[in-house]
């Protein structure tokens, strides 16, 4: 039976004439697990708020959306409050209290159950999530994935039946990420609870979920089962942009022409390759680029650092060696002290021991703003906090007149930039009402006003789907090409085979391994790309899925097999 | 601190509550050196013993001010020491400036106990059954806050690594200041919309609302809340039948040994050593209990 069912939804918000969503049919099985895919902007969010009701935007809505065969508007209060949760994107904003048992507590308190009940309560829900340890914390001293999964377990405590999720691991890093997404998928199977979730990170989701919703400006694209979604968005939509969020499986299914069950997760792939192509060309063989002739643009050698006297070392006996005109990925665990690598670099922090170089010049040397005057920039995790203007444009042009133009030649300039960057049309707003990808670009916008020779950029990748990737990368490949020196600290192991010059392990204070991303990838089992996990037996050295096709299609499929690539 | 941790939130309150209210009140040297050498023994149980000391080092001069400066002002009192620039400087004056240098002092060793022992989820709990809004509301800015501080810190550090930050004097220092706290606002006002769909997707504002605290009100909390009621109330009707009565000015009155006025002393002294009569007792029992793991 559908546990939720939509009749030709159409929606617009109050004020606008475009319409947010058209004419959307969708039913929802009980207990099914629910991808919902596209672009930013595409009315995801929209879809999702309009099945809480509490959270329904404003504007005028036609068409029914029914919650157990009732319209969710007539629902019981106190029913659509306990039968639908809803977590949204930023775990930061969604906890409400200071300590992590009130917040558990908080659903409940509102519905009004008394003490010894909701007791037991949190205490079934901290055993189901293993969160018991932090009961008696201060919420604000939670990481980011462990918010996240408090603002799930307090949606939980209240027993809904259908779960809905807004990006829930936009913010998280990818190992967060996951283990959030098995906790749904436990949830899902364990308890029975339908989950319904907007994602673009679809690599891990895509082989959990029962349904994917493919959508595209205003409408379903798709409703289909995960296997056929990459065939169904070649067919229906070949330019559409979640094309390039497809897991790596599904993108070398595709590209090849596969016939058949389309595979989803690793081990399919694996299959699907080893069963259908030869290997009678062996992989690549990549040689390593001598650096010796090229600057130095930062060099830091025995370097230490700890935030306080009596805490632990983050960086210990730290070496690193950045050139010039190279795009360096620096990868390691959740909390190694990436981000805190990046800051001595940048110069916001000191080392307490250790040298560091830039340009081959002590940091010692570089007095006032001579650090960063043309030289150094840094994009922080979160790209909104470079901004403090209530307009883009107001921004830029401050961070121009800063840099020492007068008012012509500053609007000059930024006009030049955001003609570049293609931010024109987003001058004229607010900084914080940009998407993931848009966001970057204007951030990016404003580090050129600097003109910099060294880019520092923390995850840049997080929260931003795989088209708006691409994009990023090709802004990066042309700073590379006008000179300028790269380094990225993330997670993301796909961005970095595919578009790094050279990848860097951070682990226990140091650098572990530096390798150009073949070698590098090709030689890590763990901690590497999804393509080179496919690949692996087969082919040498092919980390990205396009590497893998292209020594697929050489190779040739092997006789008898089902594949037509 | 074992036992205060122990105690339901309204224990400790109650007590400090009434030890500070003692002190506050009277004059009595024998009560206030009682209530003195008891708020710094608590304070050192409560927040150790080195941290104390150290800030003895701090409280001793202090009070030695404040002590020189009431006779410095005030010329009352009949046995005179010496002149100062014309005006009397009085026996009493001085020691009536010892007295009350020792109350603050022990207000100041009883506030910091009072501190350690109450967290801000405890003040929360103490409220909520009296005052949930204002409980919530307690809570969600003790949560507010460390989120504010950081982000604060997160966008300045975006912005020095950028070099938006002017080299020129502090003027331009102060103005970009100013830029930051301006963005945090409209961050806060952001983050705010956010809880309050949080808030309402979990149904605040419904009717009813409870008010769940982890804390549990046992019979220890009863037995101590009765005990330093009642030891409060006796301390009270004493001091009203006159026990508590003392001056320093024209004359110093001798103290007072009867009956009443013994009463009185052991009152005080049982109050203000509860607190440490219970850890004390707390942590013979807890090494007891240790040596059996």
């Amino acid at each position: 039976m559908a546990v939720i069912e939509i009749e030709n939804l159409s929606f617009t918000y109050t004020g606008k004439t475009e319409k947010a969503l058209d004419n959307i049919n969708l039913k929802i099985g009980n207990g099914e697990f629910v991808v919902l895919c596209g672009e930013s902007g595409c009315g995801k969010t929209t879809l999702l708020r309009l099945l809480k009701r509490s959270l329904a935007p404003v504007g005028e809505k036609s068409g029914r959306v029914l919650y157990n065969g009732v319209e969710i508007s007539e629902l019981d209060e106190r029913k659509s409050v306990t039968d639908i949760g809803f977590v949204a994107q930023n775990p930061e904003n969604g906890i409400v209290t200071d300590k992590v048992y009130h917040e558990l507590a908080f659903g409940l308190e509102n519905l009004g159950v008394d003490s010894d009940e909701i007791r037991r309560r949190v205490a079934e829900v901290c055993g189901f999530f293993g969160i018991g340890e932090w009961y008696r914390r201060d919420a604000f001293s939670l990481s980011g994935g462990q918010k996240q999964l408090l603002s799930l377990a307090s949606v939980m405590v209240m027993r809904p039946e259908v779960l809905i999720l807004d990006e829930p691991t936009a913010q998280l890093d990818p190992i967060a990420a996951s283990d959030f997404i098995a906790t749904l998928k436990k949830i899902n199977e364990e308890l029975g609870t339908t989950v319904i979730l907007s994602e673009h990170r679809l690599e891990e989701v895509l082989p959990l979920a029962d349904k994917a919703v493919i959508m595209n400006r205003a409408e379903i694209l798709t409703c289909c089962t995960p296997r056929e979604a990459g065939a169904k968005l070649r067919e229906l939509a070949p330019e559409h942009k979640m094309n390039y969020s497809l897991p790596s499986a599904v993108k070398i299914f595709s590209a090849l022409g596969g016939d058949g069950e389309c595979p989803l997760t690793v081990r399919e792939g694996k299959n699907f390759l080893e069963n259908n192509y030869g290997n009678v060309y062996g992989g690549y063989d990549v040689e390593k680029e001598d650096y010796s002739a090229r600057e130095k643009a930062i060099e830091i050698s025995g370097g230490f650092f700890r935030y306080e006297r009596e805490t632990p070392d983050v960086l210990s006996g730290l070496d690193i060696t950045v050139y010039e005109k190279e795009i360096l990925c620096i990868l390691g665990g959740n909390g190694a002290g990436k981000t805190t690598l990046l800051k001595i670099m940048s110069g916001v922090k000191r080392l307490y021991r250790g040298k560091m170089r830039v340009w081959e010049k002590k940091i010692k040397e570089y007095g006032g703003n001579s650090l960063y005057l043309n030289n150094i920039a840094a994009v922080p995790q979160d790209p909104r906090t470079l901004f403090v203007k209530n307009s883009l444009r107001a921004d830029l042009l401050q961070t121009a007149c800063l840099m020492g133009s007068d008012k012509a030649q500053a609007e000059k300039k930024v006009g030049e930039i955001a003609e570049k960057l293609s931010v024109s049309h987003l001058l004229d707003m607010h900084p914080f009402d940009l998407s993931g990808g848009e966001i970057q670009k204007a951030a990016f916008a404003k580090l050129l006003l600097t003109s910099p020779r060294i880019i520092l950029l923390d995850e840049p990748t997080k929260g931003i789907d795989g088209y708006s990737k691409k994009v990023f990368a090709e802004m990066l490949y042309e700073l590379k090409a006008q000179g300028v020196t790269v380094v990225i600290v993330t997670h993301d192991a796909e961005f970095a085979a595919e578009y790094s010059d050279r990848c860097a392990m951070f682990f226990d204070g140091q650098i572990v391994s530096a390798d150009n991303p073949v070698n590098f990838f090709s030689t890590n089992s763990y901690y590497t790309t999804a393509a080179s996990r496919i690949s692996r037996g087969l082919y040498r050295n092919a980390v990205t899925a396009d590497m893998v096709v292209e020594l697929a299609r050489k190779n040739g499929t092997r006789k008898g097999s089902g594949a037509n690539g | 601190m074992k036992a205060f941790d122990n105690f339901h939130p309204v224990a400790p309150f109650l007590y400090f509550a009434a030890v500070i209210f003692v002190t506050m009140f009277t004059t009595h040297p024998i009560l206030l050196g009682v209530s003195f050498a008891c708020a710094v023994f608590t304070c050192g149980m409560i927040t150790g013993a080195k941290k104390t000391l150290k800030s003895l080092l701090y409280a001793l001069p202090v009070m030695i001010v404040i002590a020189l400066t009431n006779p410095l002002f005030s010329h009352n009192g009949v046995t005179i020491l010496f002149y100062l620039n014309g005006n009397p400087v009085t026996k009493e004056a001085v020691l009536y400036g010892v007295d009350i240098s020792v109350m603050i002092t022990s207000v100041f060793y009883w506030f910091k106990s009072y501190h350690a022992v109450m967290s801000g989820d405890k003040f929360v709990c103490l409220f909520g059954s009296v005052a949930p809004k204002l409980a919530l509301l307690l809570s969600m800015t003790l949560g507010f806050l460390p989120k504010l501080k950081r982000k604060y810190r997160e966008i300045d550090d975006a912005q020095k690594a950028l070099g938006i930050y002017s080299r020129k004097g502090y003027l331009d220092k102060i103005r970009s200041k100013i830029r930051v706290l301006g963005i945090l606002v409209t961050c806060g006002l952001e983050s705010s919309v956010e809880t309050a769909d949080s808030m309402r997707a979990r149904g605040y504002g419904l009717k009813g609302r409870t008010s769940y605290s982890v804390f549990r009100f046992t019979f220890a909390d009863a037995a101590f809340v009765f005990f330093t009621v009642a030891l409060t109330a006796v301390i009270c009707f004493l001091a009203y039948k006159g026990a508590a009565d003392f001056r320093f000015y024209p004359t110093v009155k001798e103290i007072n040994f009867g009956l009443e006025s013994a009463a009185l002393y052991l009152s005080a002294l049982l109050l203000s050593a509860a607190g440490i009569f219970c850890e004390i007792k707390e942590n013979t029992v807890w090494r007891l209990l240790k040596s059996k793991i």
